[in-house]
């Protein structure tokens, strides 16, 4: 079946809506197990890839070539090729990292607390949602490997027995968050990967040709969908989600305590690990919201990723909005009350020094955007909520960027005031992660069931056309 | 499955009731059990192969190191002990003044350079010449002999010294035979008797040659003033120890004054008394913001014909014979401020001074000349003595004679010794077309700079370090040089060249031997000889004082003089004075060359790598000049575009240049660095013109280390209410009342810890103290660290970045309203606190910087791998980042890659003369690495591994870090805490010690003293209520 490229508002059922007694159909369109299947696979099966996705794959990749280019020049010459400076030591570096390590959360919430909390309206966007975070640690998981001046001896963080009889020390944040990224990113990966093992056994044994059939089998692990498969595939996957729900906390906690616990006017703050998990989940699904909302129309998924999933979203960007509003006006209550001169120039230099403007993004695009979703007309519309998503996006790496560059750059002892302002292989580098994130995920959805096909059926009611899409 | 006996039970199939394997296999198949397990490892052999692999990843460390021979010292010259530091005393001459160094060698080459404080006239050397050794290894200095290629416009051709020779022995020897007819030469001002000795051979050999002295920076109208006064030419030597009150018109006295470092520490002493009570007053007036303004208690912004004005009104309110009635003045502030002045000054009488500066006409001279013997200053605070180097001419009528001379074609021959008339020869004199009218010049210099690409031949000139000479000291005394290295580029000195001009067969040690066999007792003259050579000067050689009055006639005549000034030109808003002065970084251009120097900040500006047109507040305004506006300064025919800088504190209507600026042959570090305000100087307008500014629209950005006022109002609200606590201040009256004052600008922080320190810190405990009473904030501490510890240089561009390398950062901050006459200024020199509870160890995730038993906070530089975290939680921001591999690379290059293994760069891409000039007790950091002061740590494991040797402990005073050793008045000082007689113990319980950051719990190691400003009781200058509103 040929790619169907539809307007954003098919004639589809409402189902945003709450019927007393009944509950919402998640699946539309009178899809039935076997329409759902061909549904998915046939984006996977499309025997040449639409030209729309060839010229997208093809700008990603540039970016990507860019990216690893940047890479290089910056390896072989040194930090100094960013604009960081003494005292702003820290810049797009981290701000990237931190960026897309919280868009990482939003897959991880998906998979496995609303799994935990039996939100069946994730099965849609779960795989969607987990390949995003699996790219998103990726592109994380590399900048704070290139920020260090001397990247060839990155691997002295970790603990290993050497030569030198050191370990790492394990007083120093950065140390916890080489643990807890590499952790997150194991299980991230193992999580959606097992998600995926029956799926990609649907699409081996719908393969057509010898070398689908030998890679999606390879992948599919062996997988007949036996009662015994069954079983131990429902029980890694629970154990995973329940290995993963932690993480959900404790990666974003942990990246915050890299500036909690550090002295520095602007990061010494108990509130920041609830508030940049609050802030990684809305984020993440700011970014989950703009890649679903195209890919959706553009793969003809709009019965299987309805109108409801999207509303969900939005609600859970408006309730993370406003706890991440809440954070910020509690950061200057504290300033303020702490009583310390340093806590409360370092805020009133953020919303009125010389890089207010990005303080004032970041409040516009992240407090005061997402409050149009309070009306369900926004929630439901989706140039609005893609704008919101959007804004969203924008703003939280500009929320990273106001915490680490504006506490840095004017911290205790006035002489040592900075300023930042990056080169041209600062905002490469942020638009080749871009890049590197879009080339994996256009192969994701090129190559890989995009709709978690086998959970999606979990909340069907049956296979009866009459009832199709009828979570229970 | 199986039945058990006796049960009865129901059975599905036959394969059930039978219970065969295969029934079994696909029952756990179809239906597995909670219980089922995997096959495959036992936990135990997964825990077993899991540790094993972990182990053998640490098997990782497979890198093949480059095999190197080792050469044995087969031949090992007596008494020398290969890596043990030797240090030799010499000096290094700056306008004709030799500064006494002692030279630390390694191995046989220098690597540092400090003052030789058993000279009489020591002190610890400064900027001009702990840099110097910079340039000895500077691979871009004239290396071999240079022709002009005639008919080719530029071309130059390399040829041998034996060429040079080649031609100057028959073009000489005709000369000779000529009478030395159109012979000229061309020096610089020089005071080494050697070179006298030569001189009076050459007058000998040709009597008919013209001998001129050329500085830019040159003393004439100081000479002229005592020429006046005195009948004769006598230096003033100042004895700021004993003055009570001092002073200074536009006088540096501690900043550019040849005799700075000296007078730092005299006048230093004064100000330490505070603790005792008492102190010293300094009153300063002046056209520019300089060290001695900083310093000042009170301090008057000018122009240079104001201050004229201002002395001469001084000196008739002082009563000065002759100075009855001085011209007429604008009364309002400045007649007050006189008014004050004369009534400190003459309530001091023999415990007083007045110093005028270089700049300020002769008349004014001869009226301080005056002054200071009305307030009985001569013989008590000020010491006369013949000047050792007196011209009978004022140096720049001897160069316009020079000039006109060249033009008329009367000079076929032309010796430059040394110099740079080119660049830096007044602009009307047009030097540049003169010299090509020579036909036959001959330029002997360091570098190929302009005037030996305007000249036939060029020579290489050796380094001081290089050669054998000597020069006498501010006081007289005569010191000697004697070389460190064999010149490295074969370069001559001076006396060599001329040598060979007379074909006299002597080389360089043997001239000056020659001169010391005249000096020196003839019989036992070997063993004295080489006293001289081992302490650096000839004892007792300095100049006697002389009596000497300044006549009232030349008091009379230097007021009429003045009174012909004082008519109004008319008043002209627009009109502006410029004023020149030298540099603090390059002072006449001479050090553009210097990376060091060129990347040291402006005390007052922190500007690196430019040169900029000072202009006041109020003009900026007016004109609506912003900080790095290019403005067009027309003086005169010729108009020099510069960047401003908006300096507070500058007097209205007064532009302070800096020469030294835009040199178009200073090699890669310093062509085309500023522009050269020196287009602007004339004969008659050498030191200050009217001139017009205007803006050109164009804009430059200034490589300033600190930002400037021109921040915006929050932070410059929220620095002002800092500064208050940072660098503590009050007025003497306040310490005399309340010795604890200091402490009490911040709210007291109580001791907490949540554990025990993991060191006991029970044997040394290094500790440090600045004392802000005594720092003038002269860099002085800053170049000395950057050459003791291989402190890379990084360039404007970087500098622009804020990447700048300095591990000692002097920071500057101005107090209150920047639009106030005069703001005052204090200096505070800020490098790492070495903090016993550091911020910076907790965050590195490699432990690359770490505590000692001894409390230093040291950086393990190759675990570093360069996170820059510790810089981020450094609440001083004292660490330094090799964003590039700034040693590999050019100072005004941009980021470079390399792609061969990153640790071979620098081994690479270092000029192997470089190389040279690396202290090899200090590791050459290398890109990506994290770098910070280590309070000296090679400094003190020499002096550990020495005390050692000698079986006793180490005694206070034997570790010296290079700043502390650099700094002229002693005002940092390092020792160990733990010992309760050490300086360092008492200063740190000094009731003026106080800590920065305490709120932090941050357990520093480097406490200050806080400033103490004795201004006139009546009028106490704005700023010191910052104490008082914290407490």
């Amino acid at each position: 079946m040929a790619v169907r490229p539809a307007s954003m508002s098919p004639s589809l059922p409402d189902n945003t809506g709450e019927i007393p007694g009944q509950r919402a159909p998640l699946v539309l369109g009178g899809l039935d197990y076997a329409g759902l299947t061909d549904r998915v696979c046939s984006i996977p099966e499309q025997p040449t890839a639409p030209p729309a996705w060839w010229a997208t794959l093809a700008l990603a990749a540039a970016g990507l070539a860019g990216f690893l280019c940047l890479i290089g020049y910056l390896v072989s010459t040194g930090i100094g090729v960013w604009g960081n400076n003494q005292p702003v030591a820290w810049a797009f570096d981290i701000t990237n990292f931190v960026f897309w390590i919280g868009i990482g959360h939003a897959g991880t919430l998906i998979s496995a607390i609303l799994f935990l909390f039996r939100q069946n309206w994730r099965t849609s966007i779960n795989r969607f949602a987990e390949a995003m975070t699996i790219f998103a640690v990726m592109c994380a998981g590399i900048f704070p490997a290139i920020h260090v001046g001397r990247p060839w001896l990155a691997y002295w963080m970790a603990p290993y027995p050497n030569q030198m009889g050191m370990w790492p020390n394990f007083r120093s944040p950065l140390l916890w968050d080489v643990f807890a990224v590499s952790t997150y990113a194991l299980v991230s990966l193992m999580f959606w990967y097992v998600g995926m093992i029956p799926d990609l056994a649907t699409l081996r044994d719908r393969a057509r040709t010898r070398m689908r059939r030998i890679l999606y089998g390879l992948f599919a692990l062996g997988w007949t969908g036996s009662a015994a498969h069954w079983r131990r595939f429902e029980c890694a996957y629970l154990l995973l989600a329940g290995l993963a729900t932690p993480l959900v906390l404790s990666v974003h906690s942990v990246v915050s305590f890299d500036f909690a616990t550090s002295q520095l006017p602007g990061w010494h703050t108990t509130i920041f690990p609830p508030y940049f998990v609050a802030g990684a989940v809305f984020g993440g699904f700011a970014m989950v919201l703009t890649l679903v909302i195209p890919a959706r129309t553009f793969f003809g998924l709009q019965e299987v990723i309805t109108l409801r999933h999207i509303e969900n979203m939005n609600k859970v960007l408006l309730a993370t909005g406003c706890i991440v509003g809440y954070a910020y006006g509690v950061e200057l209550f504290i300033a303020w009350y702490s009583g310390s001169g340093f806590e409360r120039f370092a805020f009133a230099n953020r919303m009125g020094g010389p890089m207010a403007w990005a303080y004032w993004i970041m409040v516009g695009c992240n407090v005061v955007a997402p409050q149009l979703l309070w009306s369900k007309f926004c929630r439901t519309n989706l140039w609005v909520t893609l704008f919101v998503a959007m804004c969203v996006n924008v703003g939280m790496w500009f929320e990273r960027f106001v915490i680490i560059v504006s506490s840095l750059s004017r911290d205790f002892v006035p002489s040592s005031w900075g300023g930042f302002s990056p080169t041209w292989v600062d905002f490469g580098m942020l638009a080749g992660s871009f890049g590197l994130f879009f080339t994996l995920f256009m192969l994701f959805v090129r190559y890989l069931p995009i709709v978690a096909m086998a959970e999606i059926k979990h909340v069907m009611p049956a296979g009866h056309a009459g009832d199709a899409g009828r979570a229970g | 499955m199986k039945p058990q006996r006796g049960e009865a039970i129901y059975w599905r199939s036959l394969g059930e009731l039978a219970g065969t394997p295969e029934f079994r296999a696909f029952l756990e198949a179809e239906f597995p059990q909670p219980a089922d397990r995997p096959d495959g490892p036992t936990r135990r052999r997964m825990l077993q192969i899991m540790a094993a692999s972990l182990a053998l990843a640490g098997a990782s460390g497979c890198r093949r190191w480059p095999e190197e021979k080792l050469v044995p010292y087969a031949h090992r010259p007596p008494g020398r002990v290969p890596g043990r530091t030797e240090r030799y005393a010499t000096a290094m001459e700056l306008g004709g003044v030799a500064q006494p160094l002692l030279v630390t060698c390694y191995d046989g080459r220098p690597i540092k350079v400090e003052g030789n404080l058993e000279h009489p006239a020591g002190a610890p050397a400064g900027v001009f010449a702990q840099a110097c050794v910079l340039d000895l290894y500077d691979p871009h200095r004239s290396r071999f002999p240079t022709r002009r290629v005639e008919g080719v416009a530029g071309r130059r051709e390399a040829r041998r010294h034996e060429d040079f020779e080649a031609f100057c022995r028959p073009h000489f020897a005709a000369l000779r035979t000529a009478g030395g007819a159109g012979l000229a030469f061309l020096g610089r001002e020089t005071s080494s008797p050697s070179v006298a000795a030569m001189r009076t051979r050459i007058q000998e050999a040709f009597p008919q040659a013209r001998w001129h002295v050329w500085e830019s920076l040159n003393r004439d109208h100081e000479r002229e003033g005592a020429r006046r006064a005195f009948g004769r030419v006598l230096r003033t030597q100042l004895r700021l120890d004993q003055a009570d009150v001092i002073a200074c018109f536009d006088a540096d006295i501690l900043g550019q004054h040849p005799d700075a470092s000296r007078h730092a520490r005299d006048w230093a002493a004064g100000r330490r008394s505070a603790d005792q009570g008492r102190m010293n007053r300094l009153h300063v007036i002046e056209s520019g913001y300089s060290l001695t303004g900083a310093a000042a208690d009170h301090r008057l912004p000018a122009s240079p014909r104001d201050i004229a004005l201002l002395v001469a009104a001084l000196a008739g309110r002082l009563g000065v014979p002759g100075a009855e009635a001085p011209p007429g003045m604008h009364p309002g502030e400045q007649a007050a401020w006189i008014e004050r002045l004369a009534a400190d000054l003459g309530a001091h009488p023999g415990r007083a001074v007045v110093a005028a500066g270089p700049s300020l006409p002769p008349e004014v001279h001869v009226l301080c000349h005056a002054i200071n013997a009305r307030l009985d200053a001569v013989g008590r605070t000020i010491v006369l003595i013949e000047d050792p180097c007196a011209e009978s001419s004022s140096q720049t009528g001897s160069l316009r004679s020079l000039v006109e001379a060249m033009n008329s074609g009367q000079v076929g021959t032309l010796v430059i010794l040394g110099g740079n008339p080119v660049y830096d020869a007044p602009a009307d004199l047009d030097f540049p077309a003169a010299l090509a009218r020579v036909a036959t010049s001959i330029h002997l210099g360091v570098y190929e700079d302009e005037t030996a690409l305007g000249c036939r031949w060029h020579l290489p000139q050796a380094h001081d370090l290089e050669s054998w000479g000597d020069a006498r000291t501010w006081d007289g005394t005569i010191t000697s040089l004697q070389p460190m290295i064999r010149p490295l580029y074969d370069g001559r000195t001076v006396i060599e060249l001329l040598a060979l001009l007379l074909e006299d067969p002597a080389d360089g040690p043997e001239i000056v031997r020659r001169t010391f066999a005249t000096l020196l007792p003839a019989g036992d003259f070997e063993s004295a000889w080489r006293r001289v050579l081992h302490d650096g000067f000839l004892d007792g050689s300095a100049s006697r004082p002389v009596e000497a009055a300044a006549s009232s006639e030349a008091v009379a005549a230097a007021l009429r003089e003045l009174r012909g000034v004082s008519v109004e030109p008319g008043a002209n808003p627009a009109a502006t004075t410029v004023v020149f002065r030298g540099d603090a970084r390059v002072h006449d251009g001479r050090f553009a060359h210097n990376a060091w120097l060129q990347e040291t900040p402006d005390p007052m500006s922190t500007l690196t790598w430019d040169n900029a047109a000072m202009i006041s507040v109020a003009d900026a305004a007016r004109l609506g000049i912003a900080q790095g506006d290019v403005v067009a300064i027309r003086c005169g025919g010729a108009t020099l575009e510069i960047p401003a800088c908006v300096m507070p504190g500058q007097p209205a209507g007064v532009v302070a240049l800096a020469l030294g600026g835009g040199r178009t042959a200073a090699g890669p570090v310093g062509s085309g660095v500023g522009a050269d305000a020196g287009r602007l100087r004339t004969c008659g307008g050498l030191w200050s013109a009217a001139a017009e500014i205007s803006r050109t629209g164009r804009t430059h950005r200034l490589a300033l280390t600190q930002d400037h006022h021109a921040i915006d109002r929050l932070g410059a609200a929220e620095r002002e209410r800092r500064v208050g606590t940072l660098v503590r201040e009050g007025v003497l009256e306040e310490y005399a009342a309340d010795p604890q004052f200091a402490r009490k600008a911040a709210h007291p922080v109580p001791d907490v810890r949540l554990w025990e320190d993991p060191a006991a810190y029970d044997g040394h405990r290094w500790g440090m103290v600045i004392d802000l009473n005594v720092c003038i904030g002269c860099n002085a501490c800053a170049i000395a660290c950057q050459a003791e510890n291989n402190v890379p240089v990084v360039g404007r561009d970087e500098v622009l970045r804020g990447r700048e390398m300095h591990w000692l950062r002097v920071d500057r901050y101005f107090r209150g309203d920047p639009a106030a006459p005069s703001p005052p200024v204090a200096h505070q020199p800020l490098t790492c606190h070495h903090c016993e509870n550091a911020p910076c160890e907790q965050v590195c995730p490699v432990a690359a910087t770490v505590h000692d038993t001894e409390g230093l906070n040291t950086m393990v530089y190759n675990r570093c791998i360069g996170t820059r975290y510790c810089s981020n939680n450094c609440p001083f921001k004292v660490r330094r980042y090799n964003y590039l591999d700034y040693h590999s690379k050019p100072p005004r290059s941009g980021p470079r890659p390399w792609f061969g293994m990153p640790d071979s760069q620098q081994k690479a891409e270092i000029d192997d003369v470089r190389k040279l000039g690396f202290n090899p007790d200090v590791t050459v950091r290398m890109r990506g690495v994290m770098e910070k002061c280590t309070f000296c740590v090679q400094r003190i494991q020499a002096a550990r591994i020495a005390a050692r040797r000698q079986q006793r402990g180490l005694t206070d005073g034997e570790v010296i870090p290079a700043c502390a050793q650099a700094c002229p008045t002693q005002a940092i000082v390092f020792g160990d805490l733990n010992d309760p007689a050490s300086r360092v113990r008492a200063l740190q319980d000094h009731p003026r010690a106080y800590t920065l950051l305490d709120e932090l719990n941050l357990r520093v190691r480097t406490r200050y003293l806080a400033k103490v400003r004795h201004p006139l009781p009546t009028d106490a200058p704005a700023g010191h209520g910052a104490i008082k509103e914290h407490a």
